[in-house]
């Protein structure tokens, strides 16, 4: 459960979230608006990764003023660049690096990293230089290093912005269709979200519209129609 | 020329991390030291070759490594061969090469998870002044991750500019190198802390 209670986010004067509140209990979330419309800074509050500059943001009763640490173990991120997430030299020990302090023996280590590489397809390349995969690869690579550590919640702020068509249908289907708990997917690609359980969109840095996606994509199209 | 971890069962990749960044430690040491002369530097080349053959790489993995350090070869040589006598720009350059080949071969047997842990121990006593020895691993870790990624920055920026009929030099790569890397710095620690790393 995503809870937002008046929040607003300025950055050096200028404001990028304005009094937003909205219990999000469903399981997938699209957020869609225009670019700068408020939406990335959305994503990076459940994150922790952005504070709010008042109001409060908790995400399964966490609250992320009081303790973003906690909150973070909770929510996987997801970066429309996959250069970004690569922490390790080579695949398996990136994926790996997840699982660092959860006092785990060098054999469930192995294990549970063989098993995870095995369902994202990366097995063959466990081994090889994180940065020499394709985008395609590096982002399936940024899921399996975020869903080994078991997050409750996933945000991806425009996870296909650099993918291509085969690439881009695979990681909506996995994060729409495979993953069990709850995902904030913010993207700008329409069809990515049509198929989500709510649909948020921002403009100006305001909450403009939540509900079904095919009503808030109609309407969004209408505004800058 | 960037080494990362080639997973294998030779006797190398068995050795603890710790015990082969010492030996290690003490070969360049002793290359930087004694390596002068036919004799030593052909002694410092046999050494290297072994090392491949007892990594379970061969001849052929040391010459793809010796072909993925031509640029530094040149680099090293040729400035050497016009300010130095022949000698000593050959031998500075043999002695380089010959690090670098055992760095290499420390490389591509060590996962860089114990090279951290290794680190990380060696720094423990760091920890009475105040210093945190998992950063000090975490830093070293992620120094060798970047680069391949500068270096793809790098030539970007070459690219961009041939693409606009600008021939690409030092100076004019330079600042927007810089210009990506401290931008891809400040996203990466965005990163790190998404992935729970405090930074």
């Amino acid at each position: 459960m995503i809870l937002l209670n008046s929040v607003s986010v300025t950055f050096e004067n200028k404001v990028a979230l304005s009094g937003v509140s909205v219990q999000l209990p469903q399981q997938r979330i699209g957020v869609i608006g225009l670019n700068g419309s408020g939406k990335s800074t959305f994503a990076r509050l459940l994150n922790g990764l952005v504070k709010p500059t008042s109001g409060t943001v908790a995400v399964n009763a966490i609250n992320l003023s009081i303790d973003a640490r906690a909150a973070r173990a909770q929510v996987g991120f997801i970066f429309s660049n996959p250069d970004l997430q690569i922490i390790m030299p080579t695949v398996a020990e990136d994926v790996a690096f997840s699982l660092r302090g959860k006092g785990l023996s060098a054999a469930e280590l192995d294990s549970q990293v063989a098993e995870a590489l095995e369902r994202f397809g990366l097995t063959e390349l466990a081994n090889e230089a994180a940065h020499s995969l394709s985008s395609g690869q590096k982002q399936m690579l940024a899921l399996c290093a975020v869903t080994i550590a078991q997050p409750a919640l996933i945000v991806a702020d425009e996870p296909t912005a650099l993918l291509d068509a085969a690439n881009s249908a695979q990681v909506q289907n996995f994060l729409l269709n495979e993953w069990q708990g709850q995902v904030v997917l913010v993207t700008h690609d329409l069809g990515l979200v049509e198929t989500c359980d709510v649909l948020l969109r921002f403009e100006a840095g305001k909450l403009a519209e939540v509900g079904e996606p095919a009503t808030v994509i109609a309407n969004y199209k209408k505004s800058f129609a | 020329m960037i080494t990362v971890y080639k997973a294998g069962n030779s006797w190398l990749h068995g050795i603890p991390a710790g015990r082969k960044l010492l030996a290690l430690t003490l070969l360049l040491l002793a290359i930087s030291i004694w390596g002068r002369g036919a004799i030593a530097l052909g002694a410092g080349a046999v050494l290297c070759q072994l090392a491949f053959l007892a990594a379970g790489f061969g001849i052929a993995g040391f010459a793809r490594q010796i072909w993925a350090m031509r640029w530094l070869l040149l680099v090293m040589l040729v400035p050497g061969l016009i300010f130095l006598p022949w000698q000593t720009a050959i031998t500075n350059t043999a002695r380089l090469v010959e690090c670098v080949l055992l760095a290499s071969v420390f490389s591509f047997t060590t996962k860089t998870a114990d090279l951290l842990k290794t680190i990380e121990r060696a720094a423990t006593p760091l920890r009475r002044v105040g210093v945190n020895p998992a950063s000090i691993g975490l830093v070293l870790t992620m120094t060798i991750s970047s680069i391949p990624l500068i270096l793809k920055f790098a030539g970007n920026v070459r690219e961009a500019q041939m693409a606009r009929g600008v021939q690409p030099n030092i100076v004019r790569t330079t600042v927007p190198l810089l210009v990506a890397s401290l931008k891809h710095s400040d996203d990466f620690a965005e990163a790190l802390m998404a992935r729970g790393v405090e930074v």
